[in-house]
């Protein structure tokens, strides 16, 4: 999997083109000189060809046979020099002299080059003795053929050859290889880079890459990044701003108009009481609504100063339950409380109150009558908790479970069905993560249970 | 009954100011710290409302330097932020009571009164309280209205008990949490409201004085005025 993924990564397919693209330039380079070298070597071996027939036609003219097969006998013994083969035939193609024993059995080359194979002859040898030769007519029929055997220039040409190839593949497959670890380094890097990008995004978007110890691109990359992160937050800081302003600037003569109300309606008729008792709920709906969203906004900022102190979370528990076991009560609901005698933490007993509160409001508001709601609490050992509030109500989709906590976040199935103005998660986060713990919402099967730790 | 509303704020002093002498208070403004603590120390206050911030000298500071003076006028502190820590600090450093802005003058006027109120009534700790033929015995823990008997859960005895030592009283909704219950939250739905209810259906159900009673836009009261 990770292997096809580098495979897969731009920068092997980068390095992978590279070094194709250099081992074909560096072998085309190679086969051009090997060409050159090799067209030379056959024309200085044409050109001596050439050279040995004009000398054996003019000893041929000056001294006859003899001279010629004397000129044959000294080339033979000479100690150096290249040793060509020759052969002197008569006009009935007989052997008049040299050491080939008669005509051979050539392939007819262009510009009069014959190529023939001595082992069509001598048996029992190897059979790839390549000779190049060339013929004359002397004019009295008698035809003289020098030959050379470059078997062995062939033998070191095809050695160069291989060897180049094989160097090629050699540097192709390392080069693969080095791009293949190069890759999977840049690969990782990169998904370090995306790993911590995305849990910036998804848990403390305050957090920031980081730009010590990087170079080059990835340290430009985390710079942009950053930068682009600070307008997130701005922007999100702006939005949050402008709704606090707006709760907090509508708060005050929200509760002025509220007060009105209230003194207005002892002059009222009974009637009109009712009506504007009515106003009145809906004017105290705001006012908790944008109480909410301040203290949410407290919290997350942290400009709240909390009590840290130290309580019981098993007799807090029992209060909550106690609080809401009446209401509980009315819809035949059976609200249990499972909890050890008692369990320590610390916190801020009212924000502790308000999240257990609010997720007991929220069970009892969703269970159908005659449900369950469970409130477990496991102490962890020394310190920390967990607490559990399992309700037999609709439950959320798993799909919903993550947008549950943000705010004004209702439902579909229960937007305009239930009251609530879809604060009550947000603050459960907000206090949650204000004591360092975690929520989570699960499956109750059937029901919804959200689970609290506090450390 | 007289109060000292000391708040830098004009518009929200001037508003509460208006508003409590409409519901026929006698309310003194003023808008700094220092002058708050000559006049509360001039005496002749029932009530100081204070407000938390303020400049020069806070109130947290004048309740501090009136409680060191020996002075036990009672005084609420008034909080734009509601933070926990403050509230408790303050409660801590001598305030009576404490209470977030902004606020119902239903909740403001109910607390003045409960302050008023237990200013007035000596130290001296009653066994028994009564309100019309409703009685309790602090001691035994009993309930009585005339001579039947009435069995309440421990939470309904501290709720009665809580309107019966300010029968007479409007006592709101957030009043009850905090004192009953002892936690200071905003509850999403009535909660309140089904607990009285079911207090009142001991206490009232099989008679036909109802003492208990619903004051709209603001709480309960217990008996009459």
């Amino acid at each position: 999997m990770r292997v096809l993924q580098v495979l897969n990564s731009l920068t092997f397919r980068f390095i992978a083109r590279y070094v194709i693209v250099l081992v074909s330039a560096v072998f085309a380079v190679m086969l051009l000189l090997f060409a050159y070298l090799s067209y030379g070597y056959f024309r200085e071996l044409g050109d001596g060809i050439r050279e040995e027939l004009d000398t054996l036609e003019v000893v041929y003219r000056g001294q006859s046979l003899p001279g010629v097969q004397r000129y044959l006998r000294d080339q033979q013994s000479a100690p150096t020099g290249a040793h060509f083969s020759y052969l002197l035939t008569d006009a009935r193609g007989a052997k008049l002299a040299g050491d080939l024993p008669r005509v051979p059995r050539y392939r007819e080359l262009s510009g009069g080059w014959l190529a023939f194979q001595r082992a069509l002859w001598f048996e029992g040898k190897s059979p790839d003795v390549d000779f190049l030769a060339r013929s004359r007519d002397f004019g009295d029929g008698t035809r003289a053929l020098v030959a050379y055997n470059f078997a062995d220039a062939a033998q070191s040409g095809g050695m160069v050859f291989g060897t180049l190839v094989r160097a090629m593949v050699a540097t192709l497959i390392l080069g693969i290889i080095g791009g293949f670890f190069s890759a999977s380094f840049a690969q990782r890097r990169l998904e370090e880079f995306s790993h911590r990008l995305s849990r910036i995004v998804r848990e403390n978007v305050a957090e920031r890459m980081p730009v010590e110890g990087e170079e080059g691109h990835l340290r430009e990359l985390s710079l942009v990044t950053n930068s682009m992160l600070d307008q997130m937050s701005m922007l999100m800081q702006g939005i949050k701003q402008v709704s606090d302003n707006i709760a907090h600037d509508l708060r005050t003569p929200l509760t002025r108009i509220r007060n009105k109300l209230n003194q207005l309606r002892a002059n009222l008729e009974p009637g009109g009481q009712e009506a504007v008792d009515r106003i009145i709920e809906d004017c105290d709906d705001l006012l908790s609504s944008f109480n909410a969203l301040l203290r949410i906004s407290a919290l997350e900022s942290g400009s709240r100063a909390t009590a840290d102190q130290a309580l019981d979370l098993a007799v807090l528990l029992g209060d909550v339950v106690e609080l809401y076991e009446p209401l509980a009560n009315d819809k035949d609901i059976a609200l249990r409380l499972e909890a050890p005698a008692s369990c320590a933490v610390r916190g801020d007993s009212d924000l502790l109150f308000q999240l257990f509160a609010n997720l007991v409001d929220n069970a009892i508001k969703y269970t159908p009558r005659g449900g369950e709601i469970a409130v477990a609490l496991e102490g962890a050992g020394d310190s920390g908790a967990r607490v559990e509030v399992r309700d037999s109500g609709p439950g959320i989709p798993a799909a919903d479970r993550k947008n549950a906590f943000r705010r004004f976040y209702r439902l579909e199935a229960s937007r305009g069905k239930e009251p609530g103005h879809g604060l009550g998660l947000a603050l459960v986060q907000a206090i949650v993560q204000h004591h360092r713990g975690e929520v989570s919402l699960g499956d109750n099967r059937p029901g919804l249970r959200v689970r609290v730790e506090l450390p | 009954m007289k109060v000292l509303l000391v708040e830098d704020d004009r518009s929200v002093g001037e508003y509460i100011a208006g508003e409590l002498d409409a519901a026929g208070y006698d309310c003194a403004l003023v808008a700094d710290g220092e002058t708050g603590l000559r006049r509360a120390r001039e005496g002749g206050f029932d009530v100081l409302v204070v407000d938390r911030m303020l400049p020069e000298l806070d109130g947290l500071a004048i309740v501090q330097a009136l409680r060191e003076a020996g002075d036990s006028t009672p005084v609420l502190v008034l909080s734009a932020l509601g933070e926990v820590d403050d509230r408790v600090q303050g409660l801590h450093r001598g305030a009576d009571d404490y209470l977030t802005k902004p606020f119902s003058m239903a909740e403001l006027q109910a607390r003045l009164e409960v302050l008023h109120r237990r200013a007035g009534s000596s130290g001296d700790a009653p066994t028994r309280l009564q309100v019309g033929d409703l009685e309790m015995d602090l001691l035994s823990q009993e309930v009585r209205r005339r001579d039947t008997r009435i069995n309440l859960q421990p939470r309904e005895y501290k709720l009665l008990e809580y309107l019966m030592r300010h029968a007479g009283q409007v006592v709101t909704r957030a009043m009850l949490l905090e004192h009953v219950w002892g936690y200071h939250f905003d509850p999403q739905t009535n909660v309140i409201d089904v607990h009285v209810s079911r207090l009142r259906q001991k206490i009232d159900r099989d008679f036909d004085a109802q003492l208990l009673s619903t004051v709209r836009g603001a709480g309960y009261r217990l008996g009459g005025d």
